[in-house]
């Protein structure tokens, strides 16, 4: 192998441009965050305006489109896996932190179905999206994140002063400012960054 | 030093990263005390509050409090640890902004609780399956398998939770506090010492 001289600028760039390329790689993986997002906030409108507006008594039937979602995220995850090149260690983090928080989700919603559906389980819910995208935004060092996160943290408490049927709308609210904007801006940024190489 | 010292091949950088991983690694094997200290104060409240229901005698202080005490100590002692280094590893700083984000979430969730009532059917559940996420990044982070399964022993003792009651819960959650931090961090401790003993 040549060996390449590199100053300790240099190092630092090669550490740099390994958060690009994490970065970088979740932009192109944002069809997850994307997916998640908006099943959520549609599940969330969906879910007020059946209950209040429409007064259907099993408004709670609208959460089960995150079976096709699963199963698209799980498709596109198939997809993504077969032309993945070798994982940065931020990437590794990542991972492990979506897995984490993927588990978390998942027994919540075993918390919820056990509690029954108008519990005021929407506070915590909110709090795991604050939690998730305010780790990723510090990870990716990309702002948008981390302060979708914090305002996530910011509805989760608002929300407690709201009774379940206007909580689904900070829901909403939530997947929007921590995952929805921050993904497309993310993408924006990204493309930006390639198209001016 | 001048520019010409400082030049590292591509090779030596690789090795210093590497370095530094290591390096890091074996500082998270110091403190491993505060994974233990963490552990034996949750397991500890919670066999307290166990006791009071049972004993249906209250203190006059919440034992949880401690807890705060606890925090504090952590904060000063990691503060103190990284002024006297002159590095920072990149999992370190991952693992910080976990656990800080796990803090805010713990606080948080203490307020929904209050909101809300510590109804004891949800809100220890709840407890519990916070307490896995930051255990099973961090493991996974630092690929050390203890905190992994810690953090699943977590999730299941919360799905358990919720068909117990709140005096069952409190063993539920002392059993968490004793897999996720109290276990990992006596085997961190346990290979410290020997690593310590080897090098004399």
């Amino acid at each position: 192998m040549k060996e390449e001289n590199f100053s300790p600028q240099a190092s630092l760039a090669l550490i740099q441009s390994m958060i690009a390329k994490t970065r970088q790689g979740i932009s192109d993986n944002s069809g997850h965050f994307l997916i998640w997002g908006w099943v959520t906030f549609v599940a969330c409108i969906g879910q007020f305006i059946l209950k209040n507006m429409l007064d259907y008594e099993q408004h709670y039937l609208v959460w089960l489109l995150v079976f096709p979602a699963s199963i698209a995220s799980f498709y596109l995850g198939m997809k993504q896996n077969k032309k993945r090149e070798a994982t940065t260690y931020v990437g590794e983090s990542m991972r492990y932190l979506w897995m984490g928080m993927g588990i978390g989700y998942f027994v919540l919603s075993m918390i919820l179905t056990r509690l029954g559906w108008n519990t005021t389980i929407f506070p915590f819910f909110i709090l795991l999206y604050g939690l998730g995208t305010f780790i990723s935004g510090k990870l990716l060092e990309f702002k948008p994140l981390v302060y979708g996160g914090l305002m996530a943290w910011a509805l989760a408490i608002g929300s407690t002063f709201f009774n379940y049927d206007y909580q689904m709308l900070f829901g909403a609210g939530a997947i929007l400012v921590s995952y929805i904007i921050p993904s497309y801006l993310l993408k924006i940024k990204v493309n930006k960054k390639i198209n001016t190489l | 030093m001048n520019e010409e010292e400082e030049n590292l091949s591509e090779m030596e950088s690789l090795r210093l990263i590497n370095e530094m991983i290591s390096k890091a690694k074996s500082s998270y094997v110091t403190t491993g005390a505060a994974s233990m200290v963490w552990g034996a104060l949750i397991v500890l409240c919670s066999l307290l509050t166990w006791l009071q229901i049972k004993l249906n005698y209250f203190f006059t202080v919440d034992v949880w409090l401690f807890t705060l005490v606890a925090v504090t100590f952590q904060v000063y002692f990691s503060i103190r640890e990284r002024k006297r280094r002159n590095f920072i590893a990149h999992d370190e700083t991952i693992t910080t902004y976990v656990w800080s984000a796990f803090g805010i979430c713990i606080f948080l969730l203490s307020f929904y609780g209050s909101k809300f009532g510590n109804n004891g059917q949800s809100i220890n559940s709840l407890f519990m399956l916070l307490y896995g996420i930051p255990t099973f990044i961090t493991g996974g982070v630092y690929k050390y398998k203890p905190m992994i399964v810690g953090g699943i022993i977590c999730w299941i003792l919360c799905v358990i939770s919720m068909f117990t009651d709140n005096p069952v819960d409190m063993l539920l959650m002392a059993a968490s506090g004793l897999f996720a931090w109290l276990i990992p961090g006596i085997i961190l401790w346990r290979r410290y010492q020997t690593k310590r003993a080897a090098s004399v």
